[in-house]
């Protein structure tokens, strides 16, 4: 669309060559963004890659002048990152498919029946993304503490859960509303019961929605750090993102090479989840929200 | 639902029933099996959303601060009178709010700009779309780091690449320097909020129905009157639910400032939500910091009530 | 519905506060103690795992859990431990952070629960940094001294002589040598001050500048005199009248600017000793440089913070952990942490070590400075932290930056200053 066919109305061949135009100039923008959103990254790698001595030359470059792996040897061999991204990877699936089962139920009460609750929690939805997590954390601590949940990852599955809940159960009311009542009715008439018919019929329509809110837990619980911090104190348990900063001394001096080496292992996981995922989201992703 | 043999579901409804209500979300007496389906998400939000809440609210009329065995007494609306007479923490305000109208309005564009090309039918848009996810995969805090070694005034890459282009003769301290801390940020957050709003607009797009554009295209609108008087129209509820997000994200942002400038240079960076912590997990005046809470909470609330209701007006 | 979760929320609100203030009781059998180490660079993480894991062995009663924090956000973390009573037991940490914990009761007093031989050791300075009222609320192991590092051979070619511990540069001096090190390519010093403020007021000591009056009650006032100014004015007329300091480099912190002085476009940068450790692992490998102390003024003193350590008041065994920490900062340990963090030991025995003393990597130079180390001024001020970062940070970066004069800069630290300590009054 970007200014596609301005150029010619006139003739065929004027209109062609305005869309050859367009078109290349569409490709010049999206590898604008391109570069946009991917240099950071690479940036990252370069980086990950350098000696210190390199590191500290004035004169930077793009591609490393004698790479080397000492950092990523220097990120693991002081830190468990193994073991700390195993951890994180079990939270945030247990966070995300937590999430998504307690609020598909609930999403589907607000979605098909209407009662005052609805109102009280799509507000409480929009109040909760308001609100600064900072002023409940420590409320939040003490009541995990008398649960004895701090300084395991069942708490901070909870936290996780309670935290991404309201938009998760956003997303999804808004997808079982663009399911028409009609399938369930019809089902229905074929004498299946309440749950049959949920179970059957609205489930796989709904496929596209879950799979959009898992991921959105998934990276909401595997991006998370300051509930991690305050609530896993053990080096045993400790997570990804608290692994990383690590690498910090006073007055905010940086060990730049393994820090580096570490974001960069720290973004793969998922990384190839998107890859993996990003072809079945179609639009996915908040298309629920929206349409509710 | 009472009855597992025969739940009222299950009757067949009478033939000449009209289609009509079966659209409508229905009505009878559902109060209790809504209360079922929503408990175990109820159970979670009250115990550690709704409680701690409470608790803050309640803090910011105390003069709770950090301490054992500090007596904390009820100080009525002191705190807020404190408020009003800050001068740092509207300083800081205004900062907030240029900062999230900003990046809210350049996320706007630049996503818009992003998610209708992805809707075009180009090559290599699997890439795209998987690259444009990349920041979002991202923890913030890494986020923060990796921007940080970006701007870097001597060995980054953005002062490198501007001196080879010849943009720049000498090297900006772009997260140090008064003047461009602020915009520097800004395009971070852009770059970091990218993604969420790309992917919206995008399910949105797809959702405006092909005919519509077909038919403009036939009657000899240019794409960039289809774009105003098609693609707009249609976007529009999409478009105001992830602005007033958007907003409401940015302005409670603060891991990856935090992790950028720690509100520096000069306090020229620093969100309310970072003089909020500060107030709190630095100097230990929870009363006050919970005030503050409080206090951006309800002018956000305020903005974002103005801002749907001029919306739904104008959808109308 | 509404109506009905209020006093359910106050009920769990209740019953968690109710809760968390009883401890456990019964604690029979092996000890646990969970330290909290903010150690970064390889060598002393190494250092202090090694030593947690002496001890355990010859202490299987007492088991002390190696905690990892970072600087970054230890205090944030310390803080809800502290407000919710789970701190950890033995706490990594500087005391600049320990005046605040301390005058909120969150710390041990550690007097009487430290032997007499490691009490000696330590110099009595240095004690004094972990001292609050009549507490010894940490034992402190580690401190950092102010120095340049110089590039050698910029020095020799101009000509200038290079000063040693025995016989320093006065200000003077150092103003002078910065004109001969100045030329059209080369500025003679990089000053980075990006987190000025502790810095500067350190240095000030060399005129006696103390930036603040503290009254019988233990009140604090902030007061910018003559001895406050005096290194002040001279580190901003070397950027902004004789242009012998890269006004580029106001901006940033720590180690920033060692990229350009290994490029040579600056004679010499100031750091902490520490600094040395980076010049030494990033250096090109034919780069000769040289630590050169701090310039001298009325005296040589500079003020100094420590990193310490400290058991919180929360802990279930004081004693246990104060054990601990003895056997940590002997000595002989000292000096590893010491090397391992490229900083100073507080003990004087470790301070004779061979390994703190030889010329490789200036340790001499290093270790030599630690005898000016006076406890700064500013540890015994209430609400310094937050005059620090609102009001000081903010002021000196505009007064180095050139947008405002000293005088501003003085009416800014005492008014504004003032208002900020009044709130801890």
């Amino acid at each position: 669309m970007t200014g596609a066919s301005r150029g010619g109305r006139g003739s065929a061949a004027g209109r062609r060559a305005g869309r050859t135009a367009g078109r290349a100039l569409q490709y010049l923008a999206l590898a604008g963004y391109l570069v946009f959103l991917g240099f950071p990254l690479v940036w990252l790698a370069s980086t990950a890659l350098k000696t210190s001595r390199e590191m500290a030359r004035l004169d930077p470059t793009w591609i490393p002048l004698e790479p080397t792996l000492a950092n990523f040897a220097a990120a693991f061999g002081e830190q468990d990152l193994v073991g700390a991204a195993q951890r994180s990877l079990v939270v945030a699936l247990a966070s995300a498919v937590l999430v998504v089962l307690i609020a598909l139920p609930a999403a589907y009460a607000l979605a098909r029946f209407r009662s005052r609750l609805n109102r009280v929690a799509l507000g409480w939805v929009l109040v909760s993304q308001v609100f600064p997590f900072i002023l409940i954390i420590i409320p939040v601590f003490m009541i995990l503490r008398t649960m004895g949940l701090v300084n395991t990852l069942a708490g901070l599955v909870v936290v996780h859960v309670t935290f991404c809940l309201p938009f998760v159960l956003w997303m999804l009311q808004g997808y079982v509303r663009g399911v028409p009542p009609v399938l369930e009715e019809a089902a229905a008439v074929d004498g299946a019961g309440r749950w049959r018919t949920v179970v059957s019929v609205v489930a796989p329509l709904l496929a596209p929605g879950v799979v959009a809110a898992l991921m959105f837990g998934f990276i909401s619980s595997w991006n998370e750090f300051l509930f991690a911090l305050i609530l896993l104190k053990d080096p045993q348990v400790q997570t990804l993102p608290l692994a990383l900063v690590r690498f910090t001394g006073p007055e905010g001096v940086v060990r730049l090479g393994p820090l580096a080496a570490a974001s960069l292992l720290a973004t793969i996981p998922s990384l190839v989840f998107f890859t993996f995922i990003q072809g079945r989201l179609k639009g996915g992703m908040v298309s629920g929200a929206v349409k509710g | 639902m009472s009855s597992t043999t025969a739940p009222p579901r299950a009757e067949p409804p009478p033939p000449a029933a009209p289609r009509g209500p079966g659209r409508r979300p229905r009505a009878g007496r559902p109060d209790r099996s809504v209360l079922g389906l929503m408990l175990p998400a109820l159970v979670p939000v009250v115990l550690f959303s709704v409680a701690p809440l409470v608790y803050g609210v309640y803090l910011a009329f105390t003069d709770a601060r950090s301490g054992r065995n500090v007596d904390v007494a009820f100080v009525g609306p002191r705190n807020f009178a404190d408020l009003l007479s800050d001068g740092d923490f509207w300083a800081s305000f205004q900062i907030g709010l240029v900062w999230a109208v900003s990046v809210t309005v350049l996320q706007l564009a630049a996503g818009m700009g992003l998610a209708l090309l992805l809707n075009q039918d180009l090559r290599l848009r699997w890439l795209a779309r998987t690259l444009a996810m990349v920041p979002w995969a991202m923890p913030p805090v890494i986020v923060g780091l990796m921007w940080r070694l970006v701007y870097h005034p001597d060995a980054g890459i953005l002062n490198a690449t501007l001196r080879d282009i010849g943009l720049v003769s000498g090297d900006i301290d772009w997260l140090n320097d008064f003047s461009v801390a602020l915009p520097a940020i800004i395009v971070v957050g852009v770059w970091t909020g990218m993604p969420q709003t790309t992917i919206v607009l995008l399910a949105g797009l797809q959702g405006v129905p092909r005919e519509l554009r077909e038919a403009a295209e036939v009657d000899g609108a240019g794409a960039w009157r289809r774009f105003r008087s098609v693609t707009l129209p249609q976007l529009r509820p999409v478009i105001t639910t992830i602005t007033s997000l958007n907003f409401v994200w940015n302005m409670n942002e603060f891991a990856l400032v935090w992790v950028l400038t720690q509100g520096g240079p000069g306090g020229r960076t620093r969100l309310p939500m970072l003089y909020a912590y500060e107030e709190a997990f630095r100097y230990g005046f929870f009363g006050y910091a919970a005030a503050m809470g409080v206090a951006i909470v309800a002018v956000v609330l305020t903005v974002l009530a103005v801002y749907l209701r001029r919306q739904l007006k104008e959808m109308r | 519905m509404r109506r009905r979760i209020l006093p359910l929320t106050a009920a769990a609100l209740t019953g968690a506060l109710a809760l968390s203030a009883c401890g456990t009781g019964a604690d029979d059998g092996p000890v646990t103690l969970r330290f909290l180490s903010l150690a970064w660079q390889t060598e002393s993480v190494e250092a202090n795992e090694r030593l947690v894991a002496e001890w355990n062995e010859a202490n299987p009663d007492i088991r002390v859990e190696y905690v990892q924090g970072s600087w970054d956000n230890v205090n944030d973390q310390l803080m809800t431990g502290f407000e919710a009573g789970d701190p950890p037991d033995v706490i990594h940490n500087d005391s600049p952070a320990l005046a605040g914990f301390a005058a909120r009761g969150y710390l041990a007093d550690l007097t009487g629960m430290i032997p007499e031989e490691l009490k000696e050791d330590i110099r009595p300075e240095a004690w004094e940094t972990a001292t609050f009222g009549d507490q010894i609320v940490g034992v402190p192991f580690l401190q950092e001294s102010q120095v340049f590092i110089a590039n050698r051979e910029l020095l020799e070619e101009a000509d200038v002589r290079i000063p040693t511990p025995e016989d320093p540069w006065t200000w003077d001096e150092f103003a002078e040598a910065s004109e001969e090190l100045t030329d059209d390519d080369t500025y003679a010093v990089a000053w980075p001050l990006g987190n000025p403020v502790n810095r500067v007021l350190n240095l000030s000591l060399s005129y006696g500048g103390t930036f603040f009056e503290v009254d019988g009650e233990g009140r604090a006032t902030a007061r910018m005199g003559e001895p406050e100014r005096a290194v002040l004015e001279r580190i901003h007329d070397q950027i902004h009248t004789d242009r012998t300091a890269d006004p580029g480099t106001v901006g940033m912190s720590g180690s920033d600017p060692l990229p350009a002085f290994f490029a040579e476009e600056y004679a010499m940068v100031q750091v902490g000793v520490y600094a040395r450790q980076q010049v030494e692992e990033q250096a090109p490998e034919d780069f000769d440089w040289v630590t050169i102390p701090t310039p001298v003024g009325d005296t040589a003193e500079q003020g100094a913070a420590s990193q310490t350590l400290s058991v919180a008041a929360d802990s279930a065994h004081p004693e246990e952990a104060a054990e601990f920490i003895s056997f940590f900062l002997n000595a002989e340990n000292q000096v590893d942490l010491a090397l391992g963090d490229w900083l100073l030991p507080t003990s004087q025995q470790a301070a004779a070590a061979p390994e703190l003393n030889t010329e490789e990597d200036d340790w001499n130079v290093a270790t030599a400075s630690a005898q000016n180390l006076v406890v700064a001024p500013y540890l015994r001020v209430q609400g310094f932290d937050e005059w620090k970062n609102r009001v000081a940070q903010p002021a000196l970066e505009e007064y180095f930056s050139g947008e405002i004069d000293i005088d501003e800069l003085s009416e800014r630290l005492e008014t504004e200053g003032n208002d900020v300590l009044s709130r801890y009054h």
